[in-house]
């Protein structure tokens, strides 16, 4: 690691720790973390402005509260990068990407889920365009996310604590779809372990986090390594460059500013 | 009569191999079609369990993911560059995990 790394690494850990005498005080770190509608938000320009539309404003919350992380990512295979998975119109009308749910004939809950792109459109079906091609705060969109978090359990900084929603039975995730979807022989989980951080050990639990992915989903792309022990995780790459945790910690799973949430002994 | 018979056999045996050749043929190639995807179904139903299945085990499931590669990057037709796309990018992560567990169990 580069001496500049490991310095800001270093600050990170002696803000993170001066500034926490209890790690439940959060209200120092919530500056950091961006207003919780729009965390875990993607935009996806690789070809609408060049075709004359707005670029498309993805909110994780909205699709987090319906499919687990791994039917996107793994079944329906986007990428954990925005605009990596370079969708196009004619990706979702042949029915992959978004099209593979939004195709307007699926329904889920009872609704149609509306169809997400079109060769040919009358301007009232264009608007339909808009639920996706638009910012976040466009009216064509029909959720917000104050009113769509309401009655959600939440983490300090209002984001919603997706772990409690699923357990008290307010979120019931969907981890199949017909015709994209082939079934899996259930996952027997690895053990949970502990890594090692000075006095503030990281428990990580491999059952929690499976529970919504896929183990491909991490391995080898996010974690590479093959023997424990051997990759020196800094706060610098986690927080900063978004890496290894960061990938999902600082984008749509709770952000890695709530400390105690991985650092348990913070909470003792 | 024995003509007529011998007449017979031969146009049934004409028929058969005209147009049976053609149905079955067509069976054929719809199945081919529909056989990678049975194949990507199978190879990739095993991620879940990548760490308890066997060096052996591994090593095939890589190596059927190689063919299936092979033969999802000889796609044709209308809609080939995206399931291109799509399935050379799941069946990748599948070929990964494989190989990432394979190299976890080697390290062992």
């Amino acid at each position: 690691m580069a001496p500049i790394q490991k310095l800001l690494s270093a600050f990170i850990i002696a803000l993170t720790v001066t500034v926490s005498a209890s790690a439940a005080d959060y209200s120092h770190y919530l500056r950091h973390i961006p207003p919780a509608e729009n965390f875990g938000q993607v935009v996806l320009d690789n070809y609408s402005h060049k075709a004359g539309v707005l670029p498309v404003t993805f909110d994780h919350w909205l699709h987090r509260a319906k499919f687990t992380c791994r039917l996107c990512h793994i079944d329906i295979g986007f990428a954990m990068k925005a605009e990596m998975t370079e969708i196009s119109a004619a990706d979702n009308m042949s029915g992959y990407y978004c099209g593979a749910c939004h195709d307007g004939k699926r329904v889920f809950d009872g609704r149609n889920i509306f169809g997400s792109c079109a060769e040919n459109y009358t301007e009232d079906k264009g608007k339909r365009c808009a639920r996706c091609h638009s910012s976040a705060e466009a009216e064509e969109r029909k959720y917000d996310y104050k009113s769509f978090s309401e009655k959600l359990p939440k983490l300090p900084g209002n984001l919603i604590d997706w772990e409690k929603a699923e357990s008290e039975g307010k979120v019931k995730l969907t981890d199949f779809l017909e015709g994209v979807s082939f079934k899996r022989e259930p996952l027997k989980a690895q053990d949970d372990f502990t890594i090692k951080i000075r006095s503030w050990d990281v428990i990580f639990s491999h059952r929690k986090h499976t529970v919504w992915n896929g183990c491909e989903l991490c391995h080898p792309m996010i974690f590479p390594s093959t023997k424990r022990g051997t990759t020196k995780y800094s706060m610098f790459q986690i927080m900063m460059k978004g890496e290894y945790c960061g990938v999902c910690h600082t984008s749509v799973a709770f952000s890695v500013w709530l400390c105690a949430k991985c650092h348990i002994t913070l909470d003792e | 009569m024995k003509n007529f018979s011998r007449f017979t056999l031969l146009s049934l045996l004409f028929l058969y191999l005209f147009f049976g050749n053609c149905i079955v043929g067509n069976f054929s190639s719809v199945y081919a079609q529909d056989d990678w995807k049975q194949e990507y179904s199978s190879v990739c139903a095993k991620t879940q369990n990548a760490m308890i299945l066997t060096p052996e085990e591994l090593k095939s499931y890589i190596d059927r993911c190689d063919k299936l590669l092979a033969l999802i990057n000889e796609l044709e037709g209308e809609q080939a560059a995206t399931e291109k796309k799509v399935y050379t990018k799941r069946v990748k992560m599948c070929r990964e995990l494989y190989q990432f567990a394979l190299e976890y169990k080697e390290h062992k």
